[in-house]
């Protein structure tokens, strides 16, 4: 099956969730986060549930901060964790992929590649709860839209602003 | 915000002016708009679609003032450079005589855009150099966002369309600033109000 929503004839029935900036969702439908620039998509998908959970994060650390605790990776991590436990899901179960975190204005970005450190806060946080990435696609100078079907087998697709869309 | 709304008015009619000379031909200017945008919807008002963005950081008497972004969707971006550059065809790709094109174009509006507004209020903002992306534009905006000095949950963005009908060029020229920018620009038009 190829990744590109518009030739899936099954796309045209579902909608996926779109996932702002710190949002999150947890479920069995396609949920979306589109032009991530230096942000991350997160997909957690459950194999024995067929239930996934993605978060749309933007920076690394909340500093104590907990209104949002999808918008940072520090608190996204640990959120969408409990939100599968809570469902029932184990972690031996879980895979774990991951997209985002370019790096499009180096000049402004001076020493505060905040892609590259959203990306190693993650993996940081994960290993912290003895998980792993399986799969992900991360760095570079390229916007990427990420989507997520957990209800077809976990499929994580990624396209750059080419229109490419390839699985991951 | 009506002192603001004709802050952003009389720097965008200037950066308009220099557009129409470019282009020799008219550019219409839409009435500039102020956003209060919570970043979780961004979406809703920059979608993933690809865009050219000259983007500058404001710096001068606040060190990092906020942004400005000129905004061209890349069919637009085409038609831009084409009539600069005596081109005609419509969907050939952007090469590197396009980007400095686009880098100019956006390094004039800018500078027209800041002169205007901080001799209005009095005080020195100097454009970055330009920094062009060719890409998605919510990623675009989304980076900016995300290394602001500042972290917020809402952004204001001042966006002024230009649009010129005989070429087919639309652009919305965005400024985005800083709380400590926008602390500067209300206090200054307040006392220009006591004083006008």
């Amino acid at each position: 099956m190829n990744g590109n929503g518009m030739t899936d004839p099954s796309f045209q029935n579902r909608m996926p969730v779109m996932i702002g900036i710190g949002e999150y969702h947890v479920g069995s439908e396609p949920m979306m986060a589109i032009g991530l620039g230096s942000c991350i998509g997160l997909t957690i998908y459950d194999r024995d549930h067929q239930i996934g959970a993605m978060v749309h994060i933007m920076l690394p650390d909340s500093s104590g901060r907990s209104d949002r605790p999808g918008k940072y990776a520090d608190t996204a991590v640990p959120l969408l964790l409990d939100k599968l436990s809570e469902k029932g899901c184990r972690k031996a179960s879980l895979v774990v992929k991951m997209a985002g975190g370019a790096c499009m204005f180096e000049y402004f970005g001076n020493n505060l590649n905040i892609g590259e450190r959203n990306a190693e806060k993650v993996r940081a946080i994960l290993a912290e709860n003895h998980l792993r990435i399986v799969a992900e696609e991360v760095g570079g100078k390229s916007g990427r839209t990420v989507a997520f079907y957990p209800d077809d087998g976990g499929k994580v697709t990624v396209r750059s602003a080419d229109g490419a869309a390839h699985e991951i | 915000m009506d002192a603001m709304q004709e802050l952003g008015n009389i720097g965008a009619a200037h950066a308009a002016t220099t557009l129409s000379q470019m282009l020799s031909s008219p550019v219409e200017m839409s009435v500039p708009k102020i956003k209060v945008v919570d970043v979780a919807q961004l979406a809703n008002h920059i979608g993933e679609e690809s865009a050219a963005l000259v983007v500058f950081e404001l710096q001068g008497e606040i060190p990092h003032g906020g942004y400005i972004i000129i905004y061209i969707s890349r069919k637009s971006a085409v038609q831009l450079t084409n009539t600069m550059l005596g081109l005609t065809d419509p969907d050939r790709p952007l090469n590197e005589m396009d980007e400095s094109a686009l880098l100019e174009i956006g390094n004039i509006m800018a500078s027209a855009f800041l002169d205007a507004t901080a001799e209005l209020l009095g005080f020195i903002m100097l454009p970055s150099p330009p920094v062009l992306t060719i890409d998605m534009a919510h990623a675009a905006m989304q980076s900016l966002i995300a290394q602001m000095q500042e972290e917020i949950d809402e952004v204001m963005l001042f966006s002024t369309e230009l649009v010129c009908e005989e070429h087919k060029i639309d652009s919305d020229l965005i400024m985005m600033p800083e709380t400590s920018m926008l602390k500067t620009f209300v206090e200054r038009l307040e006392n220009l109000m006591k004083s006008g």
